[in-house]
């Protein structure tokens, strides 16, 4: 089997080496899986398109997680507000100035990374644990901001609801023609998450992470590259939640919350820190099993009968909550880190020792 | 080991992966196996001892070809709604007036013999797993006809996919974005909407002040809203609501918010509102919302000062649940646009009360959520028969049966328990009585009987 | 400001800071001895209010008894979490520990949902919920004196709260195990080495904090009523560790009531968006400790800086 390169067989320049997509077949895989993902609407139904538009949005969410903490190592319970300032950004653009939504999306994006920078200043003083609660203070204060400030605009914890985007004269209103939206912001943050992972940017991050001293030594200012940590994920952020908000078409301070800031945390770690497909494989893995706790729920409700049909709810924090903590007893680098395995042991093969 | 728990990991992912593609509907599953005999009632409300032994009576509206026979179709209402969040402490009875009437509907003959079938999604009040629910249903259903919803938020934030989709969404959450805002069209009210109701009672206050008034209060109404921060909760303070009480010499004094948690703490608000010199309080909430002001009020000594008003919500069986004395419930004035289990004279009332029986529900859920969704069950089961009259059954869809709402306006639902009128390009209706708890939970005595509210819906 | 609202939000605030205090110190109580910053403390509160309510109300078993029952079951819950779920994590990252706790509360969240419901609850009353204790102040607003008007059950809350941390303080001062305790907690390795049972200490540490988390879950709900939302109090109890020094059992009482008072004053602005600040005055509060102080009040100078 040709799949992968058989052992002993070495890349002969630097161009071969560094290239994301080294061989023509794999060209050929990623354009068919492409094409399966865009043709999705015409098989598949409407709900799992729209499962398939929520873990996009979320896999670009954990992106800019994972670019925070798996690279750079700093702990943050803050992305979900960082994806409520998006959202909050675009939908007033879009809503009430009439601006085109690929125009806010930047927009929005920005505005969330300048936010994400504000609250990671505190990554210049303290760490650990006590940045964490600086990032956690950002899921209180931010959510705050949109239910109390501004309220004839922001509209107080109700909330605002949110136009469909319309591009090119198009109205994406429906799972369907919202995934083409979704896979297509998906395609390009995961190639700029993959590239700034393997680029200057990303060895700093790297540096930092394993021992911000060492780093600094060796000419990486560990202020410069934090913030700029913190300022990618809350870009990456703010395009999730400006998607979502968008998606949903309704947006509030509850929209994004805590629990969301644990997910994401949680989808990485399962994923594996550091590793580009990471958040792919966890926000799927994640968000399946919060769907099979929708499927399986209704065969609870008999033997529960004091939760009825909210059994659905509960098996969702305990589906999450228990193959969390099993991954980090068991398999702390996540599925990434298995993948590799299984990769190496299926190239070495029959020789795997 | 690590090897086996990954293949075993491996194995629970793809399994996952087959179940989510080749998922069945998570449903109560409609009866269809046995349906009795179809003689086709034309009020379907009546009780099922005496609906089978009625005659096909014809009806007043043009029937093509007489009444059709249904047998084998099924008709599926959806709701949403929260059974595991803030409001889950009134959703339970929601859903099980609305399994009862489906039930019983199905036991008269369903509509025509066509079976009624309710699924239901539980979003723990979150907008977004609303939103997810909604994918589900209309990825299952081709051509849903009626979806009810409870919650203020749920309303507003679906209204306009209601109106795209042409659904019809019949709903307990009385704000009135979800009716009247831009896009919206779909979403019909079991009741007035919130403004509506705090102008009425304003009104009400305003005219027979001396009668009310706590004793050491001015002559002017004072009013501190203290409410939840939510859709629901602040559903009544709108900017017609505010003109009309600033033309009706109301001033609003206090404006104070207090957690959806029945561990919120009201003793600020409550201060904060007697320091502004508020003589009545307003609060949108249900459940323990009222019982945590009347609970804060008595624990602080304070309750003879003000009149306690709240919308159609806070009265009700969910709020003694969480006063700390049922006795402090007393004097709670509330627009109630239903009749209450109280006027047992009433055949609507009665036909709910022997599902009650039938169905062996516990006491708790004696409240008004049941009573309302029997009601709900029986307004779409007429719309929809009113829609298959007009157009046929194999025209039926949204837009048949919102034609049918508007249509058959102004008329009752369940034998007159509920008003309603959705003509003049009104979705929701503007009439109700006013009463006052003066006793138990069976003491909600009328102050005032049915009464137009004012209009304050907003210009579209 | 509401000037005349000032003496009775100040009071109310500081008696409110109580409760906070004793949920601080089971995060405290935690983190002296295993260095674990336990985001499920909000759940095993909630465990044992539930517990509780299901004692008291579902089986009918008197009152005070259902505390004693839920005060064990709790930190028997407490030793159970250190033995399976921390015990693996031993010598992890600090993410994966914190993920380890977040999990845990997700589990126990979720299992609270199955077992009870979402639906909210009126918990038994301890307290009087009439007759508040009413306090004429000597100051004087527009000729009228300022009277105080306390609830009975928030002025218990305190006192029963407050006596809690003094006895778990006594406890570390006086007794053997507290002395283990205090010896474990300055180093693992040297602790162990001089015959300390480290397990067992952290163990106890952990079924104290259920203990603690019990006792706390009872208060907050007999004040008003039970949901399972009762677990977030914890993220106000965060930053009153802060506050207070992370290591420190009186620093829990000094930072509870500092953040309860701050959370109070707020309360008597006239400005409605300066009163809804009470919600998050302790995050508030944390960013400033975190610029100005981050050891906290009364915390030991060895957090490490960047």
């Amino acid at each position: 089997m040709g799949i992968l390169r058989p052992a002993g067989e070495y890349d002969t320049s630097y161009a071969a080496d560094m290239a994301t997509i080294r061989q023509p077949w794999q060209w050929g895989l990623l354009a068919v899986f492409l094409l399966a993902l865009y043709t999705l609407p015409l098989y598949a139904s409407q709900s799992t398109v729209s499962l398939v538009n929520r873990i996009g949005i979320t896999i670009i969410a954990v992106q800019g997680l994972n670019l925070l903490t798996g690279y750079t190592g700093q702990i943050s319970l803050g992305q979900a507000a960082f994806m409520t300032t998006g959202g909050y950004i675009s939908a007033l653009l879009v809503n009430n100035q009439g601006w085109p939504f690929l125009a806010a999306l930047p927009v929005a994006a920005l505005g969330a990374g300048v936010i994400g920078l504000i609250f990671g200043l505190p990554s210049l003083r303290v760490k650990g644990f006590y940045l964490a609660m600086a990032t956690l203070a950002a899921q209180f204060i931010i959510p705050w901001f949109t239910r109390n400030a501004f309220p004839e605009v922001l509209n107080g914890a109700q909330g605002l609801n949110v136009n469909a985007p319309t591009i090119l004269g198009m109205e994406f209103n429906n799972p369907q023609r919202y995934l083409y939206l979704t896979l297509s912001i998906l395609i390009i943050t995961t190639i700029v998450a993959y590239n700034v992972s393997r680029s200057r940017l990303g060895r700093a991050f790297v540096a930092i992470r394993d021992h911000d001293l060492a780093a600094e030594l060796l000419g990486v200012n560990p202020f410069k590259y934090k913030l700029m940590a913190f300022f990618l994920a809350a870009v990456f952020a703010g395009v999730a939640g400006t998607l979502s908000a968008h998606n949903i078409r309704h947006l509030n301070s509850e929209t994004f919350n805590l629990i969301d800031s644990v997910m994401y945390l949680g989808m990485l770690v399962i994923g594996g820190l550091g590793s580009n497909l990471g958040p792919i494989f966890g926000a799927v893995v994640v968000e399946i099993l919060i769907e099979l706790a929708t499927i399986f729920g209704p065969f609870f409700i008999e033997l529960f009968p004091s939760t009825a049909a909210g059994a659905v709810q509960a098996l969702r924090p305990l589906f999450f909550g228990t193959t969390l903590m099993l991954f980090l007893i068991f398999e702390p680098r996540g599925l990434a880190h298995r993948w590799q395995l299984l990769k190496a042991a299926w190239r070495l093969r029959p020789f795997s020792h | 080991m690590r090897k086996n728990l990954f293949i075993l990991m491996t194995c629970l992912v793809v399994a996952s992966l087959l179940l989510s593609a080749c998922r069945t509907a998570a449903t109560t599953a409609p009866e269809t196996e046995a349906p009795p005999p179809p003689p086709p009632p034309t009020d379907t409300a009546v009780p099922p001892t005496e609906a089978p032994t009625e005659p096909p009576a014809p009806t007043d509206t043009p029937v093509p070809v007489g009444p059709p026979d249904l047998s084998g179709e099924t008709i599926t209402l959806y709701h949403f709604g929260d059974l595991s969040g803030p409001y889950a402490a009134i959703t339970a009875p929601l859903i099980h007036g609305a399994e009862d009437a489906v039930k019983a509907v199905n036991e008269a003959g369903g509509i025509y013999g066509a079976m009624l079938a309710i699924q239901f999604a539980d979003d723990a009040g979150n907008i977004d797993e609303a939103v997810a629910a909604y994918d589900r249903f209309t990825s299952e259903d081709d051509n849903p006809l009626v979806m009810i919803t409870y919650g203020s938020g749920e309303a507003e934030a679906l209204a306009q996919r209601f109106a795209e989709d042409k659904i019809v969404n019949v709903t307990a959450g009385l704000s009135s974005k979800a009716f009247y805002g831009a896009g919206s069209g779909y979403t019909f009210g079991l009741g007035p909407i919130y403004p509506d109701q705090l102008g009425l009672v304003m009104q009400f206050l305003v005219d027979n002040w001396a009668d009310y008034k706590p004793a050491e209060a001015g002559d002017e109404v004072k009013l501190a809203h203290i409410s939840w921060p939510t859709a629901f909760g602040q559903g009544a303070l709108t900017t017609e609501s505010r003109a009309f009480l600033a033309d009706l010499g109301v001033e609003i004094v206090a404006e104070e918010t207090y957690d959806v948690s029945p561990t919120a703490d009201t003793t600020t608000a409550i201060l904060n509102a007697q320091a502004a010199g508020a003589n009545v309080i307003w609060t949108n909430t249900l459940a323990f919302g009222p019982a945590a002001v009347l609970n804060g009020l008595h624990a602080l000594g304070l309750r003879d000062q003000f009149v306690v008003a709240g919308a159609n919500w806070t009265m009700d069986l969910a709020t003694y649940a969480f006063l700390a004395d049922p006795a402090y419930a007393v004097g709670l004035i509330a627009p109630t646009p239903y009749l209450w289990w109280t006027d047992a004279d009433n055949p609507g009332v009665q036909y709910a009360e022997e599902l009650f029986a039938a169905n062996e529900r516990g006491a708790g859920e004696h409240n008004v959520g049941y009573l309302l969704l029997v009601a709900g069950v029986d307004l779409s089961v007429k719309a929809i028969t009113h829609a298959i009259d007009t157009v046929g059954y194999e025209n039926l869809n949204g837009e048949a049966v919102q034609a049918a709402l508007i249509e058959m306006s102004p008329f009752e639902a369940l034998e007159g328990v509920f008003r309603v009128d959705y003509s003049g390009g009104s979705r929701s209706p503007h009439t109700s009585q006013i009463r006052m708890i003066q006793g138990g939970p069976d003491a909600f005595n009328i102050l005032q009987d049915w009464a137009d509210t004012p209009d304050l819906r907003p210009s579209e | 400001m509401n000037w005349q609202l000032i003496p009775q939000f100040s009071v109310t605030g500081l008696l409110a800071g109580g409760p906070l205090a004793l949920t601080a110190l089971g995060l405290v109580l935690i983190f002296k001895s295993t260095y674990i910053f336990n985001f499920a403390q909000g759940q095993l509160l909630l465990m044992g209010a539930l517990l509780t309510w299901w004692l008291a109300v579902d089986i009918g078993i008197p009152l005070w008894l259902a505390i004693i029952l839920a005060v064990f079951m709790s930190a028997l819950i407490g030793f159970l979490i250190e033995r399976l779920a921390l015990r693996p994590m031993t010598g992890q990252p600090l993410l994966s520990i914190v993920l380890m706790t977040l999990g845990l509360s997700q589990v126990l969240q979720g299992l609270a949902l199955l077992f009870f419901g979402g639906v909210q609850r009126n918990f038994p009353q301890i307290f009087s919920t009439a007759n508040p204790y009413k306090i004429t102040t000597p100051l004087y607003y527009n000729g009228n004196p300022i009277v105080l008007i306390l609830k009975q059950n928030l002025v218990w809350s305190f006192v029963i709260a407050i006596v809690c941390v003094l006895l778990i303080s006594a406890f570390f001062r006086f007794t053997n195990a507290g002395l283990a305790m205090r010896g474990a907690s300055e180093d693992h390795e040297l602790a162990q080495s001089l015959g300390l049972k480290i397990h067992r200490i952290f163990g106890l540490s952990w079924a104290l904090a259920g203990v603690v988390a019990s006792i706390g879950g009872v208060l907050l709900a007999t004040s008003s009523g039970l949901d399972l939302s009762l677990s977030i109090v914890v993220l106000a109890a965060f930053p009153v560790v802060l506050l207070g020094g992370l290591e420190s059992i009186p620093g829990t009482i000094v930072g509870g009531l500092l953040i309860g008072l701050s959370q109070g004053l707020v309360a008597a602005s006239k400005v409605p968006m300066v009163r809804n600040m009470a919600e998050i005055m302790p995050y508030i509060v944390l960013l400033i400790v975190l610029i100005i102080r981050p050891e906290g009040l009364f915390g030991q100078k060895r957090i490490e800086r960047v």
